[in-house]
């Protein structure tokens, strides 16, 4: 979500490029770079409707977070903030508690095992003061009454490029290769209070394992682990009762359901819901066990049938 | 019944406070008003101690966060434009409008849209409507041939990704009769800023750079300019063929002209303005070990752009560019006496608080005390003046930001290379400025409109200094009830008998006398426009002639409305005093011991000769000028000035001022 009222501004001495760095190295609004939702619809409003899944039937897929009990979310959230809010887009505040309303909902329906809060703004660990779902964790990049400060300024274009939770946040991930397996502790404990200017401050309360085990590549960088089954993923939290069925390789995808989902699904083509196709089907189903062509014939027998008696009764 | 007794005290307790305080201070009242207005003065003259550092209001605006990009490429082609136009004017006119040819030439180059403006400049007739409305040229277009015409030109960017609503303007006032090297110098400097910001990507506004032809008055050009461009006319082609028929002995000029296919002579406008800037090199004054930039801020009747606009020009200027930024002040009171006096009283004050505690650290030493009185004192003469200290005052009128600020050297600029690091300095500095002027998405808004500087960066915002004038102004209606209980309590002894019976009505005939009295003012402001009429009359004779016809008008009305001279006519005065902020309360009760009523008696002189607005201001004159060059004429020359200037001292010295004063007069010579 971008607010995305920077890259094309006519100030911008730069059109359509936005760096992080004075050095102008990494243009953040390349063509590799994905946004879902920019402009007039980076709203709270939205924000909320794609954390806890409830759209309008016509969002189409790339702007809903599709995850499921067993994804690791990590939402990071920049811009102006205060006590308790973070403000978009110059109108609008998105509240602690809303935010923890949100989470709340997340869990109920099982939308993430793990979720990462990071948010730098000013007063930013006010905004997850909140929270109260198992599995999330927060860090913020000041305590409340602190304010977060901006890096560097850019002489060339004028504003401050980047601030300085973001930029310790990449220096350190700079740092690691691939394979490293840094943990989430040795990130956290990365900030210093004199160089941010600011205390970084996290929450773990909520969070059931601890931090040291945790390697940062669960939320940064997407590398997953992988379990091979030969059974249809089920998930983590449900017991294995229904019966599964195999699915059909047709569909690559693997869907979650019952038997008797399955065979309503099998049931269930494009072409099931019209009518006429509907009545062909019933046709098709009856005619199985018969010879088409000797229905031919009978009929066209019927029809001779007719147009004699017809005639001999007309003259 | 004791619950409903003690209920009934207990309201009438509570107001009794209030009551008690407000008798106290009725009846206190002379004590009061003095002690009020002592410490009226005391505020006034603290003014400069409790001035606070500027600060930048507005964030967007960030000045001096972009490195500018005005190169010696861009000074080059100033110091081109520099020589074409010495050599212009070298080689004599035919025209005369050789400049403006040449100028527009340069920026079609730079592929702006360009056009020239025609305009003729006001006369200096007392019109009374052009107090209440701004469009004053409208009675003078009937002109004949001795009205004086002058040529605009200018020249409009595009921003290439802005929205095209908004605009930052520039203007180069020069002379264009005889253009002398500072002009050639600030044209130069206009065009470079012209041509590099052609070039920038970061514009969001147009650009306007109006090069304004002063021969007649550099005012006159700018606001005949902005009155065209936000008043625009439609009109059929047969009144355009009309309106140049006019101008064909001027200029020799083919209807429809046209440079590089584009019409040069349509009016051509670019949105609001946000801010304007109306810079120019002045001549190399002083031997200072900096290059100096002054700052005119005042426009007309007191206005003032908002004080971002002057934070970031200080600001660029001396962080950046390395200039001495200086505002206006009057400069005989620097070396007055009195103020150092007072100044080193302050001074040996503020050590003595900081001896008690250190963190009462408000003092400043005399030196900077006497400048900064001189500075709010300047700061204070031409708001109230109400006449504008430069160009930019036309754009006031407008609503838009302006100021004008002049680049002096500390060389003399004969030398190119003395020109181009000038130039080169001059040119980053305006370029910061429309840099972060850029930056606005909204009009100033955040910083003060009402303020004076005591230092360039030091000011005091309007809830500082209205305090003095608020305490100067608060006797007044108090003495007016105490005036007013006395009549009351003294009885109707000394007045006619037959008014007696109108108890309660006795002040309609106070009002009466105010509202004749107010009616002669008028009468008399309004006379002017007529003196004025008289063909080839001298200043002196115009004053005569004005007073002898307001006393002789003054004492008709006197002879025809008779006048009921009663106590209530003091009671009149102090119903119009309040509204004077100037007007020492005159104390009008004479009983009292010998000394004492020869002493009010001596004051009550001395003030009402002050008060006489044509005899304060020649003492004025005579204190700042010496008195040798004094003479009636004087008033007559500044009440022409202050009426071309529409400015609204005029009728509060009128309508106000001396209807307070021969009320004064009424009542001291009451019998």
């Amino acid at each position: 979500m971008l607010a995305d009222d920077m890259a094309c501004n006519a100030r911008n001495s730069y059109p359509a490029q936005v760096f992080n760095n004075e050095n102008h190295m990494l243009n953040l609004y390349g063509d590799n770079v994905e946004v879902d939702y920019r402009g007039y619809e980076v709203t709270v409003e939205n924000f909320l409707r794609v954390l806890t899944g409830r759209h309008e039937t016509a969002v189409p897929r790339s702007k809903r977070l599709l995850s499921d009990e067993g994804s690791h979310i990590l939402v990071y959230m920049t811009g102006h903030g205060g006590d308790e809010f973070l403000k978009f887009q110059d109108n609008e505040e998105l509240q602690s508690h809303d935010l923890a309303d949100a989470v709340k909902q997340m869990k109920e329906k099982h939308r993430f095992k793990e979720l990462l809060i990071m948010v730098d703004t000013c007063q930013a660990a006010t905004l997850f003061s909140q929270l109260q779902s198992p599995g999330v964790l927060a860090i913020g990049s000041s305590k409340k009454g602190e304010n977060s400060y901006s890096h560097h300024l850019d002489s060339d274009i004028g504003v401050s490029v980047v601030d300085r939770f973001t930029y310790y946040t990449l220096a350190f991930f700079e740092k690691l290769n691939m394979y490293s397996n840094a943990s989430l502790s040795s990130l956290f404990n990365s900030y210093d209070s004199h160089l941010l200017m600011s205390t970084a401050s996290y929450r773990e309360d909520l969070y059931r394992r601890p931090l040291s085990e945790v390697p940062v590549t669960n939320f940064f960088g997407s590398v997953m682990k992988t379990f091979h089954t030969d059974f249809a993923y089920t998930g983590f939290s449900m017991e294995p009762e229904a019966h599964i069925s195999l699915v059909s390789e047709t569909d690559s995808r693997r869907t979650l359901g019952s038997e008797n989902a399955q065979t309503e699904a099998a049931n269930h083509n494009a072409k099931d819901n019209c009518p006429f196709h509907a009545w062909l089907k019933v046709l098709e189903d009856k005619l199985d066990n018969e010879n088409a062509e000797k229905l031919v014939l009978y009929g066209l027998g019927s029809m001779v049938l007719l147009l004699a008696i017809s005639t001999l009764l007309s003259v | 019944m004791p619950a409903e007794k003690d209920e009934a005290k207990e309201p009438r307790a509570r107001p009794r406070l209030i009551i008690f305080m407000a008798s106290f201070l009725v009846s206190h009242s002379t004590l009061f008003s003095v002690v009020c207005c002592i410490a009226g003065l005391i505020a006034l003259l603290l003014l400069p101690i409790l001035a606070k550092s500027t600060y930048i209001s507005e964030n967007a605006l960030m000045p001096g966060s972009a490195n500018p990009v005005f190169s010696g490429q861009d000074v080059s082609e100033a110091s081109r434009l520099v020589k074409d136009i010495t050599e212009t004017q070298k080689m004599g006119k035919t025209t005369g409008i050789e400049i403006q040819r040449l100028i527009i030439q340069r920026m079609a180059d730079v592929g702006a849209e360009v056009y020239y403006h025609k305009f003729q400049s006001q006369s200096n007739q007392f019109h009374p409507f052009r107090f209440f409305s701004c469009d004053s040229n409208s009675a003078v277009t009937e002109s004949n041939s001795n009205t004086s015409n002058g040529l605009n030109t200018v020249g409009i960017i595009r921003a290439p990704r802005g929205d095209g609503k908004e605009a930052i303007v520039l203007v180069t006032p020069y002379n264009s009769e005889y253009v002398k090297l500072n002009d050639a110098l600030s044209l130069g400097l206009g065009f470079s800023i012209f041509s590099h910001l052609s070039r920038v990507s970061w514009l969001a506004k147009d650009i306007l750079w109006l090069a304004a032809d002063s021969r007649y008055g550099e005012y006159s050009s700018v606001s005949a300019w902005l009155k065209d461009y936000h008043n625009p006319v439609f009109f059929s082609s047969e009144n355009v063929d009309a309106n140049v028929t006019h101008d064909k002995d001027f200029l020799n000029m083919e209807n429809k002209n046209m440079l590089n296919g584009r019409n040069v002579d349509v009016f051509k406008r670019a949105g609001t303005m946000a801010a304007a800037m109306v810079f120019k090199v002045g001549e190399a004054m002083e031997r200072d070990p900096r290059d100096i930039l002054t700052i005119y801020a005042e426009a007309s009747n007191g206005q003032m752009p908002n004080l971002d606009l002057i934070n970031v020009v200080h600001y660029l200027a001396v962080h950046r560019q390395g200039f001495r930024v200086n505002i206006g002040k009057l400069a005989s009171l620097v070396n007055s006496a009195w103020l150092n006096l007072v100044g080193q009283i302050l001074e040996w004050l503020g050590n003595l608080a900081k001896n008690l505690n250190p963190k009462w650290n408000f003092g400043i030493s005399s030196a900077d005390y006497a400048e900064g009185a001189a500075t709010v004192a300047s700061s204070m003469y031409h708001q109230a003046l109400g006449v504008p200290t430069g160009s930019h005052g036309a754009f006031r009128d407008y609503q838009v930001d302006a100021i004008t600020f002049s680049f002096s050297s500390r060389f003399y600029l004969n030398n190119e290379n003395m020109q181009s690091s000038f130039i080169l300095r001059g040119g980053r500095l305006i370029e910061g400025v429309i840099r972060s002027v850029n930056n606005l998405l909204e009009k100033f808004h955040q910083s003060f409109f009402l303020y004076m500087m005591t230092a360039p960066n030091k000011f005091v915002s309007v809830g500082v200094y209205m305090i003095g004038f608020a305490l100067l102004a608060l006797p007044l209606p108090v003495v007016a009830a105490s005036l007013f209980l006395n009549h009351k309590a003294t009885g109707f002894t000394g007045t006619e008998e037959a008014k007696i019976a109108f108890g309660s009505w006795q002040w309609l005939y106070a009002a009466k006398t105010v509202l004749m009295i107010d009616l002669w003012a008028l009468i008399a402001s309004l006379m002017p426009y007529f003196i004025s009429q008289i063909p080839n009359i001298s200043p002196t004779e115009s004053t005569l002639l004005w007073v002898a016809l307001s006393v002789s008008i003054l004492a008709v009305l006197y002879v025809i409305l008779g006048s009921p001279y009663s106590h209530s006519a003091q009671i009149g005065a102090l119903l119009i005093v309040p509204m004077c902020l100037v007007v020492r309360p005159l104390k009008k009760h004479m009983q009292g011991a010998l000394i004492l009523r020869a002493l009010s008696l001596v004051c009550n002189l001395v003030m009402v000769v002050i008060g006489f607005p044509p005899a304060a201001l020649l003492l004025m004159k005579g204190f700042s000028e010496g008195f040798e060059g004094v003479g009636i004429g004087a008033v007559w020359e500044v009440a022409e000035f202050l009426w071309v200037w529409n400015s609204a001292t005029y009728l509060y010295v009128f309508l106000v001022h001396l209807p307070c004063w021969v009320l004064c007069i009424h009542i001291l010579l009451h019998p």
